[in-house]
């Protein structure tokens, strides 16, 4: 194992190892986005430049590649965020059901833009950009990989305050 | 008509193409132009940039003519109003982004992007909004970015990508906020990354070292020959007011296609150094005084007229086999005339133990092109990427077609591609290595006949095992001998076993070439065994170390660092010293010559110079003098010939450089070469247990006197570094901590140096790089040193 | 009969008579000669006189060395070396203009696309020798410094029908 493998864990190198076993042998680049979401997953939501080396040195492919990857994901984050990912849907079905106060309703509450993390590193308003397929239950938003629909700024509140 | 070919229509007229071929290389084979800025030959297709759109009939939309395959019976419009509009639409996009900054572009006035948007592009923009904007990167001391131009053809990418073998840029982002990068903030390494300025359409990647001294229209551009390995790339200089402001690749398909390495590219730097060397000079009491040339022919003369009534074999003399053959052949001819056969070039080799039998003079064994023909080849003691840069582009090619390619190294050096067999051992394992190779081979074929007598001693395994089936078990297979090769101080025994194995697996044997004209150096006698042609001298002279063994009287040194340009440096200053008179003809003013020369005699270089190189398949190219040579310099042929006449030399009257070529070209013309003669048999050396063994690389941009002089590519990485290097393991064993220096002993002296680690070493072996002044004088390039904690 | 008429025409001065007449409608109509140099004429904005340099109002100068003027110059006059400055910018380290080739074309004018290059007002400049109608940077950014007020001047007023 070289110095850069190093910094993966265990845990994340037999996860990518799971991956990479679903590929032809040859292919083993294409485990790059479970690698890296897993990878942003135990390193707190988001990737650094060492991390996607080491994911780069472990799957055999050229550094850049791996960058290329991350950044254009939106799920995956290169830059330091809050802990809970909090995406609020702003498509048009969330739209017309009034995201857009809950989009200002939530800033305002955490003190924050879109796109930014609160000082004590807790939250992270993400820049959603597509839709979250839950238009029956719009607005909705997702915390964490979980759905909350039909919200109401009381419903903020309660779903917000109960995160650690 | 044949299977594979098909006929189509464009714009009216019936074209015949291959099956499979895309629409744009037929036209441009057609010469029916269709505006590209992703396209490009060299490179796949990506097909982003849809600036070749074209009206296909019987489509429902308009097809980019780079991805469009053609098929039997279309009927192509790429001038219709429809195809127009599409391009001039797909133009009126690529404009939103791009600033309209041409004024201050390097580009301008040779931007693809400018001279489309004359064609396709609209007088003013429809676009209100704003522009955006991408901050610039650092990638460099030769690359100069300026990413808001970028117009995201993506050429540079796949350049690193597929030609380069490094994938150091890449698209990060996307829509928008695509950018073109190398994200965390590195300077590009690759050996080639100069040719991402040629491949940029627009001004967003330039040369940095050239930045803003110049515009396009300003500068003529005249044709040279890169002097700077044995392939001589086709070079094309841009002169601006008798000033070489760059350098660009011109197209060679049987050399360097139509790229060149940095150290080509950038090495006209070195012509403007200030130790330039502007006027004769002669050392009086220790100080230098400039001189006029009569005076300078004068003392030289009576130097070395004295010398010769003295002993005419007290005159050495060495060239640089990155001088001209003119050069080379002129200094010979007084060098014998005067009664002397002490010449040499061979500055780089170690060994002559073996030179009654060297070839008429070391090729490649083939032609430059039909390297990536091969199936399978192995590289000895050569570290093609960085030496051999565009010979390497042709060994990538044929490793990407599956060729297995081996190698056999003192060093673990960076390969681009996948090597089937990689073995790294200490330089006094090299020959016992290559002696099982040869083993695994007889066994492998049953020829056993001829063998040295320890083969029976020598063990082999799997990896031996394989590189001798790789060789036998495919068609075109060649045995490369590289630049560690030729200066291994066993170079005798290695050549003998390289030269059986290729033997006996039908390769071709070949050696890479260090310097661009060691051909031609060869072939005009400038080795001390053979005359004009390769024939065989009846006296033997002193070669390129023996001449340095004993003080002689007086020392020609042609283009030469003495210190940085020999096999053992401290003996040659040692030597140079005692002379009496040594005569340096150069270009540069360096420190070593400084102190050991009696006379300098500046001499033009490259862009000014003129004559011939011929590289390593043999190839004469001769090239003319593109700029006026610097303050009383003059070229080398010319200084040569005066002095021949100051000292009463018959038949050097030559006018002009095409009269002394001529002479020559008739004299050498016959010549075929031919690697695989009879050598003596190899000795195996036992090596000694526990011994730290000493190798010696030459870096890239350290090779010759005008990269050392180009100021930007002594900003690379790829310098001598002055340093030791040793891989981790043995500097645990001698307990190196961080910061400590190291005291390391040769033979002859010892010094105080500091450490790197390097864990591409073998066991017990130190990297010490060559042409470093502080480590140049430590002794010979090959030996077992003493190393410990200073 | 017209030899008698032209006899009493000499002997009356009838010409001198008819001379004056237009003398005299002179003399009352308003006056038109410009008393050169106390009184000057009225010149178009689009003048074209003395090259000068111009500066920014933050005195940057405004050259960035792209050399159009130079490329445009039919009488090859403009001589420019540029170089990259320590603040990384594309500037001039040499901007010559050799008046005695100069035709005053205006074309430098024309095709400066940052209005750095602009021909003044001046007209009645002289020199003593031969060398002192070469114009360098430091020669032509000092006239830009000194009307800086009429070039400005001179292009609003022209700016309207542009």
């Amino acid at each position: 194992m070289t110095q850069e493998t190093k910094q993966l864990s265990e845990h994340a190198r037999e996860e990518i190892d799971s991956w990479i076993k679903k590929y032809p042998e040859d292919q083993k680049q294409s485990a790059i986005l479970a690698a890296l979401r897993e990878v942003q997953h135990e390193n707190k939501g988001y990737l650094t430049p060492e991390l996607m080396d080491a994911v780069a040195e472990y799957l055999d492919m050229p550094k850049i590649a791996v960058y290329e990857i991350a950044s254009f994901y939106s799920m995956l984050e290169t830059t330091k965020v809050g802990k809970h990912s909090i995406s609020i849907c702003t498509n048009i079905s969330c739209m017309l059901s009034g995201s857009d106060e809950i989009v200002e309703y939530t800033e305002k509450k955490l003190g924050i833009k879109t796109g930014e993390s609160t000082a004590d590193g807790k939250f992270f308003l993400k820049q959603e950009e597509e839709c979250l397929a839950a238009c029956c239950g719009g607005p909705m938003m997702m915390v964490d990989h979980v759905y909350y629909e039909n919200l109401t700024p009381e419903k903020i509140d309660k779903i917000l305050d109960e995160l650690d | 008509m044949t299977d594979d070919k098909v006929t189509i229509e464009v714009d009216g007229k019936t074209l015949e193409a291959r099956k499979g071929q895309m629409l744009i290389e037929v036209t441009d084979a057609n010469d029916i132009y269709v505006p590209r800025f992703c396209y490009h030959e060299k490179l796949t297709v990506a097909a982003n940039c849809r600036m070749c759109l074209v009206e296909v009939e019987k489509a429902p939309k308009p097809l980019p003519a780079c991805a469009t395959p053609v098929m039997e019976g279309m009927k192509v419009q790429t001038k219709s109003e429809y195809a127009r509009n599409a391009q001039k639409s797909v133009m009126e996009f690529l404009l939103i982004n791009h600033p309209l900054d041409c004024p201050i572009c390097d580009q301008g006035g040779e931007c693809e992007l400018q001279d489309l948007a004359m064609g396709y592009g609209s007088d003013v923009s429809r676009y209100q909004e704003k522009k955006r904007v991408v901050q610039d990167k650092n990638i460099g001391p030769l690359v100069q970015t300026e990413m808001t131009r970028c117009i995201h053809c993506t050429r540079c990418v796949r350049f690193g990508e597929e030609i380069a073998g490094l994938r150091e840029l890449g698209a990060t982002g996307r829509s928008e906020y695509m950018e073109i990068g190398t994200y965390v903030e590195k300077s590009m390494v690759s050996e080639l990354s100069g040719n991402v300025i040629d491949v940029c359409p627009v001004g967003a990647l330039t040369s940095k070292p050239f930045r803003f001294s110049a515009r396009t229209w300003e500068m003529s551009q005249q044709s040279g020959i890169a002097p700077h390995d044995g392939l001589g790339s086709n070079i094309h200089f841009h002169i601006k007011q008798d000033v070489v402001k760059r350098v660009v690749p011109a197209q060679n398909e049987s050399i360097n296609e139509v790229w060149i390495s940095d150290r080509d590219r950038f090495s006209y730097e070195g012509l403007y150094s200030e130790q330039r060397l502007s006027s004769p000079m002669v050392k009086q009491d220790g100080k230098w005084k400039p001189v006029d040339w009569s005076v300078a022919f004068d003392m030289v003369s009576n130097n070395l007229k004295e010398s010769v009534s003295a002993d005419p074999k007290s005159i050495a003399a060495l060239v640089s086999p990155s001088s001209s053959t003119e050069e080379a052949f002129l200094l010979q001819k007084i060098v014998r005339g005067l009664g002397s056969h002490n010449i040499d070039h061979r500055i780089h080799q170690g060994d002559f133990s073996d030179q009654e039998n060297d070839p008429v003079y070391p090729w490649l064994g083939q032609d430059i092109a039909e390297i990536e023909n091969l199936d399978a080849a192995l590289l000895i003691g050569a570290n093609p990427r960085k030496q051999q840069p565009l010979l390497n582009l042709r060994l990538r090619k044929a490793a990407l077609k599956g060729a297995a390619i081996s190698a056999l190294n003192s060093i673990e050096y960076d390969f681009n591609y996948q090597l089937a067999n990689n073995i790294v051992v200490s330089p006094l394992a090299m020959v016992g290595e290559l002696a099982a190779i040869l083993k695994a081979l007889a066994e492998k074929t049953g020829k056993n006949q001829d063998l040295p007598g320890f083969i029976n001693k020598i063990e082999i395994n799997s990896t031996h095992r394989a590189i001798a089936d790789q060789l036998v078990s495919v068609k075109t297979t060649s045995v490369l001998a590289g630049n560690a090769f030729s200066s291994h101080p066993e170079y005798s025994s290695l050549r003998f076993l390289a030269s059986k194995i290729a033997e006996l697996s039908s390769s071709t044997f070949g050696f890479l070439g260090e310097f661009a004209n060691e051909t031609g150096c060869w072939l005009t006698g400038a080795v001390p065994h053979r005359m004009v042609a390769g024939q065989h001298s009846a006296q033997i002279g002193l070669n390129a170390i023996s001449m340095f063994e004993n003080p002689l009287k007086t020392y020609l040194l042609f283009n030469i660092d003495p210190l940085c340009d020999t096999w053992n440096g401290s003996l040659a200053m040692n030597s140079l010293e005692q002379a009496e008179s040594v005569i340096a003809f150069s270009a540069f003013r360096t420190p070593s010559l400084d102190k050991v020369a009696t006379v300098y005699l500046p001499i033009s270089i490259y862009a000014e110079n003129e004559g011939s190189l011929i590289n390593v398949q043999g190839t004469s190219q001769s090239f003319a003098s593109c700029v006026s040579p610097q303050g009383e310099a003059r070229p080398g042929w010319k200084v040569l010939r005066v002095l021949a006449n100051h000292l009463q030399l018959e038949k050097f009257e030559y006018e002009d450089v095409t009269g002394l070529n001529k002479e020559v070209n008739d004299l050498i013309g016959n010549v075929s070469p031919n690697n695989k003669a009879q050598y003596r048999e190899a000795v195996l050396n036992k090596p000694s247990d526990n011994a730290v063994a000493r190798v010696t690389d030459t870096c890239m941009n350290s090779l010759d006197v005008l990269v050392r002089h180009a100021e930007s590519l002594q900003q690379t990485q790829d310098i001598s570094d002055g340093k030791v290097h040793l891989n981790q393991t043995l500097a645990n064993k001698i307990g190196l901590e961080n910061g400590a220096s190291v005291l390391i002993e040769q033979s002859e002296s010892s010094l105080n140096l500091d450490y790197a680690i390097d864990n591409r070493l073998p066991e017990n072996t130190i990297l010490i790089h060559a042409a470093h002044p502080d480590t140049a004088g430590l002794g010979a390039w090959y030996e077992n040193v003493s190393i410990r904690k200073a | 009969m017209q030899k008698i008429q032209q006899y009493f025409q000499s002997l009356l001065l009838w010409e001198l008579v008819k001379g004056l007449q237009l003398t005299g409608k002179y003399l009352f109509k308003r006056k038109i000669t410009i008393q050169y140099p106390e009184e000057k004429t009225p010149m178009s904005p689009r003048f074209r006189g003395l090259h000068a340099l111009r500066r920014y109002p933050n005195g940057e100068e405004r050259c960035i060395a792209c050399k159009l003027c130079e490329a445009v110059c039919p009488a090859v006059a403009i001589t420019i070396d540029s170089e990259q400055r320590e603040d990384g910018t594309r500037r001039t380290t040499r901007y010559d203009i050799d008046l005695t080739k100069c035709i005053f074309c205006g074309f430098c004018e024309e095709s400066c696309p940052v209005d750095s290059i602009v021909e003044t007002h001046v007209f009645e400049y002289h020199g003593e020798q031969r060398g002192d109608l070469l114009m360098n940077k430091q020669k032509l950014l000092a006239n830009g410094d000194k009307y800086e007020k009429q070039i400005a001047e001179a292009r609003e007023k022209d700016s309207l029908y542009r």
